[in-house]
């Protein structure tokens, strides 16, 4: 006999639905609207997992998204039980401000994890999505939710300065390590999956500068993003954007140009902020820059035209409209960030661009008109250089494993004797007993 | 929480538990029925505070409970728990009693206040009652189940029925904690005693919440993870005593705290207990969920959401719990525990998290399953999660 269950909603349609909310929870000021926009983000991994042919690969693959959610439950507790200005108990300075740093580590941690910046989930972004046929892009979600995280909880880290210096190191590191990946690829979207991680970072360090106001940087990144997200989910319709030459060339221009806009203030940023900190900014900065400029411009393939006559209406595609709407977003930002306060040097502005025109300037060396049978000694040079980015993202991503392993081994090794407190019998418990009585008496008169 | 909460909240627990007996009347003798009731009703009755819980308390509940167990002869598992308990919790409260009986000789009075006035005279050697502070807390802190003395609480879940375990349990970390209350009652007019006691505390509840987040989550049988939860409030009563020791007027808050804490605990894991029964042992992740979950996913959800209030999950009335004993560390000034209680609960936290997935599984093919879950079992979950999340609302409307 069979009892009523509950019906089972569409994979797909629930794990949608999921992350829709999640995401929209993001965006709230609530104490525990992150953490659960979060926890939400990893259901919908979870359930999209569980409905996969092979529920025991990706399911384990992606139970880490639990990890930042965990980390924000924590944050947002944190905030509950400190108390209120003017309220009903009082809590020694210290303790304060140790919840304080502690809530703005845990913030940050939780959206560096979602940026692959932590060694724990560097390498998700080289994986496809959960979602059968249709889940290759949805890893470019996750590093637009460490950003919106950033973005959105900038009170609680960007005031504690330890807090926000290590972050903009991790993220700077990741930026470089993600343009060198993508540049490691061959296969265009596992770059742009590259390339999204690389936004998220760098928007993260320019929000950690604080060389422009928020709600810019997020229009900026929002940019760059959107271009490579798009670009990513529109592999799935047709590869339109890189149809013909006249769209890919456009795309290119989209994606090249709304990368520069990111970079470039915090270049200039970089040109005025001290020795130590703007060499480090300028150099992993630019050379990333100038690495993401290259593959967004050289590695777009363009895909030939299916129609020999176009479909009435088709000028106004969204593929067609969505450049145009991007690249006037670009000098709307900066004006609106000139207007809120913000200016540069006009030296420093021009140097700024350097990396990027030299990588995608590079790039657009590369273009031939017709291909050549045996590849040239340029070509060579870039086969070898993009083995050699390939090589080095490897190396890093096995030390930090080893080191992750080895302090996990170490964790284990010390839990294994509180394991072993579960086994024991009667007479050893009340010998192990005698021992803790000698000790509590004892202890007391050592102090 | 109201006054009559915790009323409610225990004989919602009983009900679960009587349930479950109901379920198990086929395997059972009258007789052996009869017996567990004797033994729930007086720890329902203790639990929910009908009765006075000083420091007789403790051996009288744990006696019972152990009595109890003696007498399933069909099973060996309560026998081997019940000769357990007889060892350690007879030993602790033999120690304990050392303790309570040296401070008595040292100071020449029986009442425990009045002990603590007449050692601030400083007429008494030091080195005795130094002695004997730790010793008298020691009945308490083995009875609450926190680490190092928590396999006692995993063992009860394990080899106990499901129906007498959550409040036999319940009960004798009810009566430990009021072990303690009793026991330190005054201290605040001994200063010296009052540091010393909230050393003992504060390191009893560092170690039971260390100890309970380092293993639970690589406890391999269900019913042992529900145990470590378990001792896990017993950390979390430990860190409030300590948080609150010495206090002056808001000593009186933790024992007013422990009221509401154990009936939550009882109906809490009145649902849980049963739940770790139907769960599977070992679930690999991506496995096809447990039949329980796949064939009545409303009575799972209904036990789980015990599971979670257990676990302090934001959003359950076990979290307020845990946000109240946070409070008060913050408001103690005591960051060392504070973050020991943190890894507590994201580990009690994960396990819930693990126990959801895993119990749901990945979908199977064909839902035809055999042998449904009897109804009296999840009546228990229902009693239990029902029961919780109206505790849940009434706070909820009560705030």
């Amino acid at each position: 006999m069979r009892t009523p269950s509950l019906s089972r909603p569409d994979a797909r349609l629930a794990g949608g639905m999921l992350c829709a909310a999640g995401f929209a929870l993001l965006f709230a000021r609530d104490r525990f609207a992150p953490a659960l926009g979060i926890e939400l983000l990893a259901a919908a991994f979870w359930w999209w997992a569980r409905a996969t042919e092979e529920p025991a690969v990706h399911v384990p693959r992606w139970a880490w998204l639990r990890r930042p959610a965990t980390a924000l439950w924590l944050a947002a507790a944190i905030e509950t039980v400190l108390p209120a200005p003017g309220g009903a108990f009082a809590a020694p300075p210290a303790t304060l401000e140790f919840c304080w740093r502690l809530e703005a580590v845990l913030v940050v941690w939780a959206a560096l994890e979602l940026l692959a910046a932590l060694p724990l989930t560097r390498p998700y972004s080289d994986l496809p999505g959960p979602l059968v046929e249709r889940g290759f892009w949805l890893p470019a979600l996750l590093p637009s939710a460490g950003f919106l995280l950033l973005w959105r909880q900038a009170p609680i880290w960007l005031d504690v300065d330890v807090v926000r210096d290590v972050a903009a190191l991790l993220l700077l590191l990741t930026a470089t390590l993600a343009a060198l990946r993508a540049f490691g690829r061959r296969r265009w979207t596992a770059g742009l999956r590259w390339l999204v991680v690389w936004d998220g970072a760098l928007a993260g360090v320019l929000l950690a500068s604080r060389a422009i106001p928020a709600p810019i940087v997020a229009l900026l990144w929002a940019g760059a993003c959107g271009t490579h997200t798009y670009l990513l989910v529109a592999e799935l319709g047709g590869a339109t954007p890189r149809r013909g030459p006249v769209m890919a060339t456009l795309w290119r221009a989209t994606a090249w140009t709304t990368s520069t806009a990111l970079a470039w203030p915090l270049l200039i940023w970089a040109g005025g902020a001290g020795p130590h900190r703007g060499l480090i900014v300028l150099a992993l900065g630019g050379a990333s820059m100038a690495l993401a400029a290259w593959v967004d411009v050289a590695r777009m393939p363009e895909a030939p035209e299916r129609r020999t006559i176009a479909r009435p209406g088709s000028g106004l595609a969204l593929g067609r409209i969505a450049p145009a709407f991007v690249l006037a977003g670009v000098p709307l930002a900066f004006a609106s960030a000139w207007w809120l306060g913000y200016a540069a040097d006009w030296r420093l502005s021009l140097l700024a661009l350097v990396p990027a025109l030299l990588g995608g300037g590079t790039a657009l060396l590369t273009f031939r008109s017709t291909a050549r049978a045996e590849p040239g000694p340029w070509a060579r040079a870039g086969q070898w250089a993009r083995r050699a980015a390939r090589r080095f993202f490897r190396m890093v991503v096995g030390l930090e494993r080893a080191l992750v392993a080895g302090a996990g081994r170490l964790l284990l090794a010390l839990a294994t004797p509180l394991r072993d407190l579960h086994t024991g019998d009667a007479q050893e418990y009340v010998l192990f007993l005698a021992g803790v009585a000698v000790l509590a008496a004892l202890l007391p008169l050592l102090r | 929480m109201s006054p009559t909460d915790p009323l409610w909240a225990v004989l919602l627990a009983l009900a679960a538990a009587l349930a479950l007996l109901f379920a198990g009347r086929r395997g059972a003798a009258a007789r052996g029925m009869i017996g567990a009731v004797l033994v729930l009703v007086p720890c329902a009755a203790s639990v929910a505070g009908l009765v006075p819980m000083g420091w007789l308390a403790a051996p009288l509940v744990a006696a019972l409970v152990v009595a109890a167990l003696a007498r399933e002869a069909a099973d060996p598992l309560p026998g081997e728990c019940a000769l357990k308990l007889l060892w350690v919790l007879g030993g602790a409260l033999a120690l304990s009693a050392v303790g309570a009986a040296l401070i008595a000789l040292a100071t020449g009075v029986a009442s425990v206040p009045e002990q603590w006035a007449v050692l601030r005279l400083g007429l008494s050697p030091s080195l005795v009652w130094k002695i004997a502070v730790p010793l008298g807390l020691l009945a308490g802190i083995v009875l609450l189940g926190g680490a190092p003395f928590h396999f006692w609480v995993a063992d009860v879940f394990q080899g106990v029925p499901a129906a007498v375990a959550p409040l036999a349990v319940a009960a004798m970390q009810a009566a430990g904690g009021a072990w303690l209350v009793s026991r330190l009652a005054g201290v605040e007019g001994f200063p010296e005693g009052a540091d010393l006691a909230g050393v003992v505390l504060r390191t009893a509840a560092a170690a039971a919440l260390l100890a309970g987040a380092g293993t639970i989550l690589s406890q391999r049988r269900p019913e042992r993870r529900v145990g470590t939860l378990a001792s896990l409030q017993g950390g979390l009563a430990l860190a409030m005593l300590a948080a609150t020791l010495g206090r002056g007027s808001n000593s009186p808050d933790a024992a007013a705290w422990l009221v509401p804490w154990a009936a939550h605990l009882a109906l809490a894991l009145a649902g849980a207990a049963p739940l770790a029964r139907l769960t599977a042992m070992d679930s690999l992740p991506g496995a096809p969920g447990s039949p329980l979950f796949r064939r009545h996913p409303l009575s799972a959800i209904a036990g789980l959401y015990a599971l979670f209030s257990l676990a302090g999950v934001p959003g359950t009335p076990g979290a307020a719990l845990w946000l109240e004993v946070a409070r008060h560390l913050v408001a103690s000034g005591r960051s060392g525990l504070l973050v020991a209680l943190a890894l507590a609960w994201l580990t009690a936290f994960a396990m819930a998290m693990r126990e959801l997935r895993e119990g749901f599984g990945a979908p199977a093919a064909g839902d035809a399953l055999p042998n449904p879950v009897p109804v009296p079992v999840r009546l228990a979950l229902w009693l239990s999660g029902a029961g919780l999340a109206a505790v849940g609302v009434v706070r909820l409307l009560a705030r």
